[in-house]
């Protein structure tokens, strides 16, 4: 699974190219805009990110040749800029995310997830599992080690994303705007909140936690060794 | 096309009204005067003519021509006709007599050949159907001359009456304008770094008071404003200095030394929370740019302001729990706003209330659907804020606790800015009311157009 990133600026795009390398991803990097339409246009990526100021042709032009060559390869747009009209265009030509610069490498990665996950056929599971915690979709009912644990409608949502992306670390903003539909930065503590008490009923009595924070980055579902 | 300054104005409106004036007053003269003239002819014309009727009685017809010419010739400006009553003439005094003469009885006035007459008909023998007509002449061409050098005085009294009214206004208007010259004086020595320069009030006609007035008011908004813009910008500077001096400093110590993997890995976590911190300062901060240039335009969409409530209540609602705190919902209306704007401004006002709340306290939202608005409040049990400190709540970085804790991942002190600034892109109003055990935010929304 190759991504190619566009991205002029030479810090930028060697971070990203390491950060997304490292998180298992084959990455190749082209710092103008021509160059990197040309690879775009060879079809060989499940994903292209786009920087949209860029030397040569802008990200928007190349959006556009890639969409005019009929490739439906998944488009994650990064700008400085932050104008609603500028969103609005690059959705309109068909991207599928954009992502204002400053952001955390935690949000890319999840969303980077999110957009080659949607190109595969997910299967209908009824069932999401991890070690001995167990969360039934059809009756949904959550066990840990055979013991019943009551869960809310919204603790129930957190810990079925969690599940579904174990292993991957999700940035709080994101959870904010999958679970609760809250689309914007916060400053406020809810996450955190909310994350401590699905603990306090999942992980509390249990030696083996499975919840776990990942420091100014986010939180993950995953079995540690003790 | 040029504007015609107000003292010119001013001078020729009263030039204006002063010829107006003299011409009036010059006219009702003249008349009075014509009036006069014609009462005294009518008066001379009726004496003679009771001479003249005796006269012609008493004497027998050789004598009539002979005593006419005497009874006429003491006075040289007087001519006398009688015609016959079949209309024929029978005796003119004068040959400068006028052929034609007016055939009414009474008096009235003719012109002939640059001699003007008074002429006056009346019967020789008033007692007799048939009499004959006896007509006198008064020459009062010297009336005339003397009315029409009236007018001409007239004239140029209301012309020099005006000029120097235009003049001496002129001047007045220059004089009476004067607090207004020393306005734009005041005016034009304003700049940023004057702004605290007032008008003094007490010393402004009560006429131009109101103006002076709003003028300075006009200042100290200005004043305020500039105020606020310059500690906004020291502001910004102030907070980012502090997490910036944290990362250089931190990461100067740890690479003085080689140390352990793990304090390495203490040291980027540690720079990464200052840095997340700064990236949310700067993102708030280009949102109220965005907002401060009108650029911040609501996709309105129809809303049940109910329903979007709940969804943020249910996102509060572990907050809530956790702080002991009951978190309500009553009243519900239909609006058009933006979702995404309209969630991330009240869930601002959810998120200070539920901090500033005590234990066993309560925050209650209400709506209220009125005829042109919907009033949607935000209310918290607490300390309650003091009357003084209610103004400032909005102000960017304003943090109602003193001993803040700059670069702390609590809050920057912009949600109530931004939540201000989505109200007002939304065309509504905020405010605070607080009194000891309560604090309440309300918004007021304007329903569509």
């Amino acid at each position: 699974m190759k991504l190619l990133i566009v991205e002029d600026q030479a810090k930028t795009g060697q971070y990203l190219r390491q950060g997304l390398t490292e998180a298992g991803f084959n990455t190749e990097l082209v710092a103008d805009g021509n160059s990197g339409q040309q690879l775009a246009l060879s079809g060989d990526y499940a994903l292209l990110i786009l920087d949209v100021m860029l030397p040569g042709r802008n990200g928007w032009q190349i959006l556009h040749a890639v969409r005019s060559a009929g490739l439906d390869t998944p488009v994650l747009f990064l700008t400085a800029k932050d104008a609603v009209e500028d969103r609005v265009h690059g959705l309109e030509l068909g991207a599928d995310d954009y992502l204002v610069k400053p952001f955390a490498f935690s949000e890319l990665l999840a969303r980077v997830r999110s957009l080659l996950r949607r190109g595969s056929a997910t299967t209908q599971e009824t069932s999401l599992q991890l070690a001995d915690l167990r969360l039934d979709l059809i009756r949904r009912r959550v066990e840990r080690s055979g013991q019943r644990i009551d869960l809310t409608a919204k603790e129930f949502a957190l810990l079925e994303m969690l599940l579904r992306r174990q292993g991957e670390v999700l940035p709080k903003s994101l959870i904010a705007s999958q679970v609760w539909d809250m689309n914007f930065d916060s400053d406020t503590n809810v996450i955190e909140v909310a994350i401590r008490r699905l603990r306090l009923k999942i992980d509390d009595e249990f030696p083996n936690k499975l919840i776990h924070t990942v420091r100014g980055m986010g939180y993950v579902l995953e079995e540690r060794g003790a | 096309m040029r504007r015609m300054s107000l003292s010119s104005r001013l001078a020729l409106l009263f030039a204006a009204c002063t010829a107006v004036v003299s011409l009036f007053a010059g006219v009702l003269f003249n008349r009075a005067s014509e009036a006069h003239f014609i009462e005294l002819d009518q008066q001379q014309l009726d004496g003679k003519l009771i001479g003249l009727r005796r006269a012609l009685q008493d004497l027998q017809p050789g004598q009539r021509e002979a005593r006419l010419a005497d009874e006429l010739s003491r006075q040289a400006d007087l001519s006398l006709r009688i015609t016959g009553a079949d209309g024929q003439r029978w005796y003119d005094s004068s040959t400068q007599i006028p052929k034609d003469l007016p055939q009414q009885t009474g008096l009235s006035t003719i012109s002939n050949d640059g001699t003007d007459y008074r002429v006056l008909n009346a019967p020789l023998y008033p007692e007799k159907p048939d009499s004959p007509q006896l007509s006198l002449l008064l020459d009062i061409t010297h009336h005339q001359h003397f009315l029409q050098r009236m007018q001409h005085l007239i004239w140029l009294t209301v012309g020099l009456s005006a000029l120097a009214t235009a003049l001496l206004g002129a001047w007045a208007a220059r004089s009476g304008l004067r607090p207004l010259r020393r306005m734009s004086a005041v005016a034009r020595g304003i700049s940023a770094q004057s702004l605290n320069a007032r008008l003094p009030e007490e010393q402004i006609p009560p006429e131009l008071a109101e103006m002076a007035h709003s003028f300075n008011a006009m200042l100290a908004r200005l004043d305020d404003s500039f105020q606020r813009l310059s500690a906004f910008s020291a502001d910004i500077a102030h907070e980012l200095r502090t997490p910036l001096s944290n990362l250089l400093t931190h990461t100067q110590v740890t690479l003085t030394r080689p140390r352990p993997i793990e304090d390495y890995r203490e040291a980027l976590h540690s720079n990464l929370e200052e840095l997340q911190w700064m990236a949310q300062l700067v993102n708030d901060m280009l949102y109220l740019a965005k907002a401060d240039h009108g650029l911040l335009i609501p996709k309105r969409e129809p809303l049940e302001l109910a329903d979007e409530t709940d969804v943020l209540l249910e996102f509060f609602a572990p907050l809530a729990e956790d702080a002991g705190v009951k978190l309500t919902r009553e009243g519900h209306a239909r609006i058009e706003s933006d979702r995404s704007m309209l969630r991330r401004a009240l869930s601002n006002l959810l998120d200070n209330a539920l901090r500033f709340t005590p234990a066993e306290g309560y925050v209650s939202l209400r709506i209220v659907d009125q005829p042109s608005a919907v009033r949607i409040s935000v209310e918290n049990s607490g300390e309650g804020i003091s009357a003084e400190l209610l103004p400032r709540l909005f102000d960017r970085f304003y943090r109602a606790d003193p001993a803040r804790q700059e670069g702390s991942s609590e809050h920057a002190g912009l949600g109530l800015a931004i939540t201000q600034s989505i109200v007002r892109a939304h065309g509504g109003q905020i405010h605070c009311e607080s009194e000891a055990g309560w604090t309440r935010f309300v918004i007021e929304l304007p329903k569509g157009d």
